[in-house]
């Protein structure tokens, strides 16, 4: 193989993954947005757009990939090069394997008592399991079996009987995924139609389609060339800002003779404790030297295409979104530069895959710049356009701002576009401030928990693992970052357009100068310290990762005892007929086609 | 201010009586919008978290009977829906008498009562040797046109031989065009009742029969 068509191939597999990533996050985040909604204001939110399926065909579906799932951990367990005696990362599978089938028990037996409390038990097997107690008794208690096997395989998994635990782990999630499919697969084939709705996420492709189907209504008086054109602009910049985002740790290769990448010999991935040679791949899309300032030069152009919008639709309303969201942009893009060079300062390098480089060997952004981070991420809703600074589009004032006279497939690439946005500035700030994807005492060789000169633990995770953690943790990151953002947008209310620009100018802009201020005396006073008080530095740094876990162990905590918390009532009142009705009947649930 | 407890202080221009209305102080807490936006986004988040897990649990209140407490209660209407109360008035039948025939004597009660005039009944005789020939007259026709019908359940009310009754717990189904509305008599006699009876409780003696109280025509003549 030519390694030019293989490098070219490469790079196309990357751009097509970045790209589905983020129109794919764009899109389950429209859904996300709505049903948030919803459950923040106690309704349902969509779920109801459904394809009905006949019922063996949706069993087929539903079974499928079990069964997919079951050949593949069977295949690993006992035909795979990992099964060979003595295989490296046989343990570590191992324990992944046997957390796994305890994940899928717990979660098929917690699912099936809860459509038993829903609909009542259908065949013996059910009516067992439903006395085992309500759902949350059975989360409890996987998690307890949790906990249990990462204390007994700590013990017992050695490297004399990893392959056994390897098997054991493989054997129980092949039979545990068969066994739900196959509980799931009958159920779905006795009925005569399942509506599929996939927890409503085929509402935004409901609505996707619909839109393609509308009529593309052109203003007559409008500037036709410039009106067909704004959506792209506006679209196209918001997509392309992934590129500069590595999405995993950089890949060490080793190099052939003529200095192209040797894909055979795997050395590991580019993290603390390991910098690449020679053959290094970068899970980036373009590996730009200019990095950060891509991003910038990218995202002011998307004003162009707000403004183009507002400009060509021979429109007042628009002509003043139009102008709102251009000044806008403007004013926010200035705080966000500002307070990029700070972020500058301290990493010495606009390469965002060597800021994310950075943030593993010393200390997260957040901690560097806590400053900073606040106001970019204010200056990063700001550039999105969205709630609470949605002037541009203002539905209460000017109609819907510049997308006024805009319909069909058009006005979907404008709102896309802003999901898009989202998405990208996300992966951006987790990837500036948030340690991209490095977690906490994670290195090249796996979990490596230092404090000072001092190892504590050690915990050696296979190198294409350790990039597979990285990436998932990048993606984690950003998506929680994505649903803060839509978090944000149903609480907050829209600013006013005075007040906005009166954030942008007279507050962010001076607070983003004095935070480069303060980085640069803080450098220069560091870079005149002894060296000892630049090791208590590096100190401080590591403490900062123990801080995060702690957050992150915290976090957990208090999500697994908020799931165990068992719902409030209240007393019942029958204040209707309708309710004293449906109280002789067993409330709504059973009654559920009756009248 | 002590004394101000008691005799209201005077306010502005025009002297207005009143208390001061209580603003917040201008701390630097409020100003800054930050602790106030981060209790904000706790409450959304918090309640977006519970009401997800709920769902995911199954757990959530009754939209009927816990219709008043936290938490969603939106009914997903045609899967879940409100039992109706039981003297609810949906769409109309005809009861039936033992033999299937209908207890409508076509007396026209029902047609004159509705408001909405939306019964049309053509009356007949029973004829030859039937057993209720001479006495009695039954519905040729008997058509109701839901579409007009306000189901205020005077026709119920009027009719005087429990012929008609709107407990079939039914609401009128949507349909595609306006003829599908109208109800003809084989239809109301076949819908049923709430418990799936085509017959009324209430006896029905026929003439002929201990305790008819109607007048033995043929035995006059």
């Amino acid at each position: 193989m030519d390694p030019f068509l293989v490098m070219a191939g490469i790079g196309f597999v990357k751009a097509f993954a970045v790209v589905m990533f983020g129109l794919n996050v764009g899109v389950i985040l429209t859904w996300v947005e709505r049903r948030m909604r919803g459950m923040i204001q106690d309704s349902v939110g969509p779920n109801r757009a459904a394809i009905p399926l006949p019922g063996v065909v949706a069993a087929g579906a539903a079974t499928g990939p079990a069964f997919l799932l079951a050949g593949a951990v069977l295949w690993l367990g006992f035909g795979s090069s990992l099964a060979e005696d003595g295989a490296e990362g046989q343990s570590f599978y191992g324990k992944l394997l046997l957390h796994a089938g305890v994940f899928v028990g717990w979660v098929t037996i917690a699912s099936i008592v809860r459509a038993v409390g829903e609909r009542g038990a259908k065949n013996p097997l059910e009516t067992t399991l439903a006395q085992i107690g309500t759902p949350r008794t059975v989360v409890l208690f996987g998690l307890v079996v949790h906990a249990l096997v990462v204390i007994f395989a700590a013990f017992l998994v050695t490297e004399e009987n990893a392959k056994l635990s390897l098997q054991l782990g493989a054997l129980l999630v092949a039979a545990l995924s068969v066994a739900s499919a196959a509980h799931v697969g009958a159920a779905l084939a006795k009925e005569k139609t399942v509506r599929v709705t996939l927890l409503g996420l085929l509402h935004p492709a409901a609505d996707g389609l619909k839109t393609a189907f509308k009529a593309d209504f052109i203003p007559p008086k409008s500037d036709k060339l410039l009106y067909n054109l704004a959506p792209w602009i506006a679209y196209f910049p918001a997509l392309v800002l992934l590129a500069v985002v590595p999405f995993g740790p950089a890949l060490c290769f080793g190099q052939d003779a003529s200095g192209n990448l040797d894909f055979s010999t795997f050395q590991g991935i580019e993290a603390p404790g390991r910098m690449c040679e020679a053959g290094r791949l970068s899970l980036q899309v373009a590996d730009l030297n200019v990095g950060i300032l891509y991003f910038f030069a990218m995202a002011g152009t998307g004003i162009v295409g707000a403004a183009l919008a507002g400009w060509a639709s021979d429109n007042k309303f628009s002509l003043l979104g139009g102008m709102r969201a251009a000044s806008q942009m403007v004013s926010y893009e200035v705080t966000m530069g500002l307070t990029i060079v700070g972020l500058l300062m301290v990493y010495g390098t606009v390469r965002v895959d060597e800021m994310v480089l950075w943030q593993a060997n010393h200390a997260w952004g957040v901690f560097v710049q806590p400053l900073a981070f606040f106001l970019f991420f204010a200056a990063a809703i700001a550039e999105t356009k969205r709630v609470p600074f949605d002037i541009p589009e203002g539905e209460s004032e000017i109609v819907a701002g510049f997308y006024t006279e805009y319909a069909g497939m058009k006005f979907a690439m404008f709102f896309f576009s802003e999901f898009i946005a989202v998405v990208s500035s996300s992966a951006l700030i987790s990837a500036l401030f948030l340690g991209g994807w490095h977690l906490p005492f994670f290195t090249s060789e796996g979990i490596v928990v230092m404090l000072g000169q001092t190892e504590l633990f050690r915990s050696e995770i296979p190198p294409g693992m350790l990039a597979v953690i990285g990436a998932l943790a990048f993606v984690g990151k950003s998506i929680s970052l994505c649903v803060l953002q839509v978090i944000i947008r149903w609480t907050l209310p829209r600013f006013r357009y005075d007040q906005l620009m009166r954030l942008g100018w007279r507050k962010l802009l001076p607070v983003s100068l004095v935070n480069i201020m303060i980085t640069g005396i803080a450098i220069l006073g560091a870079d005149s310290m002894s060296g000892a008080a630049q090791e208590s530095l590096a100190f401080a740094g590591q403490l900062s990762m123990f801080l995060v876990a702690a957050l992150g162990l915290v976090a957990l905590v208090a999500f697994a005892i908020f799931l165990l918390t068992p719902r409030s009532t209240k007393q019942l009142v029958m204040s209707t007929s309708a309710a004293r009705f449906a109280r002789t009947l067993g409330g709504i649930r059973e009654a559920k086609m009756e009248a | 201010m002590t004394a101000s407890t008691k005799t209201l202080p005077t306010l502005g221009p025009r002297n207005v009586q009143g208390t001061p209305m209580t603003r917040p102080a201008r701390t630097p807490a409020v100003q800054s919008y930050i602790p106030e936006l981060l209790k904000g986004l706790g409450i959304t988040i918090g309640s977006a978290l519970r009401n997800t897990k709920e769902l995911a649990f199954g757990t959530r209140p009754d939209p009927v009977l816990e219709s008043i407490n936290d938490g969603i209660n939106t009914i997903s209407y045609p899967e879940q829906q409100r039992p109706y109360p039981e003297r609810f008035r949906g769409v109309h039948r005809l009861t039936q008498r033992e033999d299937g025939s209908p207890r409508c004597v076509a007396c026209l009660c029902c047609s004159t009562a509705c408001p909405a005039q939306c019964i049309h009944i053509e009356a007949g005789d029973y004829e030859g040797d039937q057993k209720r020939a001479g006495y009695e007259k039954y519905p040729k026709r008997f058509v109701i046109d839901e579409l007009r019908c306000i189901f205020c359940g005077f026709c119920v009310e009027a009719c005087p031989c429990d012929a008609i009754r709107m407990d079939t717990g039914i609401h009128p189904s949507p349909y595609d065009s306006r003829d599908q509305f109208i109800y003809e008599k084989n239809l109301l006699l076949s819908i049923p009742g709430r418990q799936g009876e085509h017959q009324s409780e209430n006896p029905r003696v026929e003439p002929g029969e201990e305790g008819f109280a109607g007048v033995a025509r043929l035995q006059q003549h």
